[in-house]
C-alpha cells in the first residue's frame, strides 16, 4: 500500500518509470500505469482487512513475479532504470548506482516472494488460517 | 470449485482496480492525468547507451562550453550536422543586435538535430521558440524566459502542440525543446512530435535545464 500511494498521486511519473523497462508497447504503458497501483493498493488492503486472503496474497505474489522478472530481464540487458517501487520521482543516480540499487530491489522482492509463498503453504487447507498465521505485508 | 472461487476473487479485484483507476484518471487534473492508449512509439527500444560507455551521442560537433550569463551575440561555432546552408533571406532582419540564425536550417528530413549550449545561447539570442519538455511542477519552478511548457508525459500535451500549430508560426523557424540533460528523453520524445505536425528545424538542447542554470542563462518563473 505504501509502494501504490505516490504511484497512484503522479500516474504520468510512474508511466515514464514502465516506459523506461522498454518491456510494454507504447500504448499499454498508460494504462500499466494507471492500473498497477491500483491491483497493489486493493491487494494489500485486502490483506490488511483479512478479505479474499489467499486471493489477495497470490494477486500480490504475481506483481512481485512480474516485477523480479522486468528488473532481472533490464539487469541481463544493461539498461539501468529507477525501479519506480516506492519512489516515482527520477533519483538523479549513476547508471552504476541504478544497477547496483536494480540488484538489492531483486534479492528484496525474492524475499518477499518468499513470504507470499510461505502464507499460500500455511493457509493450503482452510480459507479462515488458524491463529498466528500472519499475511505477508503488502509489497511494491 | 476453491480454483473457480479465487478466481472470481482474483478477477474481482482487478475489475475494481481498473474502475478505480479510470475514475480516478478522469477526475485527475491535466498534469496528473494519463491519455489512454499511450503514445510512444520508441517504448520497446533498449537506449543504445544502456550497453556501452555512458558517453553522450551528440549529432552536432561543438566546441567546449562557453558561459551565457547573458544570452548574447556570440559568434556561431558549429552547423548543424544535417543541415544544409541556409539561403541568405532568413538573415535580413531589421532588428539590429540580433545574431545571425542562419546556419540553423530547416532539416525536414530529420526529427531533431542535437545541440549544445553554445549554440542555444545563440538561438535564444535570436529569438527561437523554446519549448520545455519537462513536468509543469518543475516548469513552474523555473525554465528559459519564453519557453513554452509541454510534457510528453501529461495528457494536454496534444491540445497544447496544436495549439502552437494553430498559432500560425513559421515552420521553418528554429524550436528548442529541453527537458533535463543527461539521459532525460523528453525533448526527444516532444521534438518527434513537433516534427510530426510539420515543425521543420526543431533542435534538442542535449545537455537540457541543468547546463542553462550552469552557464547563468536567464530563469522565468511561474506559468
Amino acid at each position: 500500500m505504501a509502494a501504490a500511494l505516490p504511484k497512484i498521486v503522479d500516474p504520468p511519473a510512474f508511466a515514464h518509470m514502465i516506459y523506461n523497462y522498454r518491456l510494454l508497447p507504447g500504448p499499454l504503458v498508460n494504462l500499466a500505469a494507471l492500473v498497477l497501483p491500483w491491483i497493489e493498493l486493493l491487494g494489500g488492503l485486502a490483506l490488511v482487512l483479512g478479505l479474499w486472503r489467499r486471493s489477495a496474497t497470490a494477486l500480490i505474489g504475481a506483481l512481485l513475479l512480474l516485477f523480479i522478472g522486468g528488473i532481472s530481464l533490464n539487469l541481463l540487458r544493461g539498461n539501468s532504470i529507477d525501479c519506480g517501487c516506492f519512489d516515482v520521482s527520477a533519483a538523479g543516480k549513476t547508471r552504476e548506482e541504478r544497477l547496483a540499487d536494480m540488484r538489492f530491489v531483486v534479492l528484496r522482492d525474492v524475499g518477499m516472494l518468499l513470504l507470499v509463498a510461505q502464507s499460500l503453504w500455511a493457509t493450503r487447507r482452510d480459507e479462515p488460517e488458524p491463529a498466528g498465521l500472519a499475511a505477508p505485508a503488502p509489497v511494491g | 470449485m476453491s480454483i473457480k472461487k479465487h478466481l472470481a476473487e482474483t478477477l474481482t479485484l482487478i475489475a475494481a482496480a481498473v474502475l478505480c483507476a479510470l475514475i480516478a484518471n478522469a477526475l485527475a487534473r491535466s498534469e496528473r492525468r494519463l491519455k489512454l492508449p499511450g503514445d510512444y512509439p520508441n517504448a520497446l527500444q533498449v537506449p543504445a547507451a544502456a550497453a556501452a560507455t555512458p558517453a553522450p551521442a551528440v549529432v552536432t560537433p561543438v566546441p567546449s562550453a562557453v558561459p551565457i550569463a547573458t544570452p548574447s551575440t556570440a559568434a556561431p561555432t558549429a552547423v548543424a550536422a544535417t543541415a544544409a546552408r541556409p539561403a541568405p533571406t532568413a538573415a535580413a532582419r531589421p532588428a539590429p543586435p540580433k545574431p545571425d540564425l542562419s546556419r540553423f536550417a530547416p532539416h525536414k528530413d530529420k526529427a531533431y538535430v542535437e545541440l549544445h549550449g553554445d549554440d542555444v545561447a545563440a538561438l535564444f539570442a535570436g529569438g527561437a521558440l523554446f519549448v520545455d519538455a519537462r513536468r509543469s511542477q518543475a516548469y513552474r519552478e523555473g525554465h528559459v524566459p519564453g519557453a513554452r511548457g509541454m510534457s510528453p508525459w501529461e495528457a494536454d500535451v496534444d491540445e497544447k502542440v496544436t495549439q502552437l500549430v494553430n498559432e500560425g508560426r513559421d515552420m521553418q523557424q528554429p524550436v528548442v525543446v529541453y527537458c533535463t540533460g543527461g539521459d532525460c528523453e523528453d525533448s526527444h520524445m516532444l521534438s518527434q512530435k513537433l516534427w510530426g505536425v510539420g515543425f521543420e528545424n526543431v533542435y534538442v538542447y542535449k545537455d537540457g535545464w541543468p547546463d542553462w542554470q550552469k552557464r547563468g542563462g536567464r530563469v522565468e518563473r511561474g506559468q
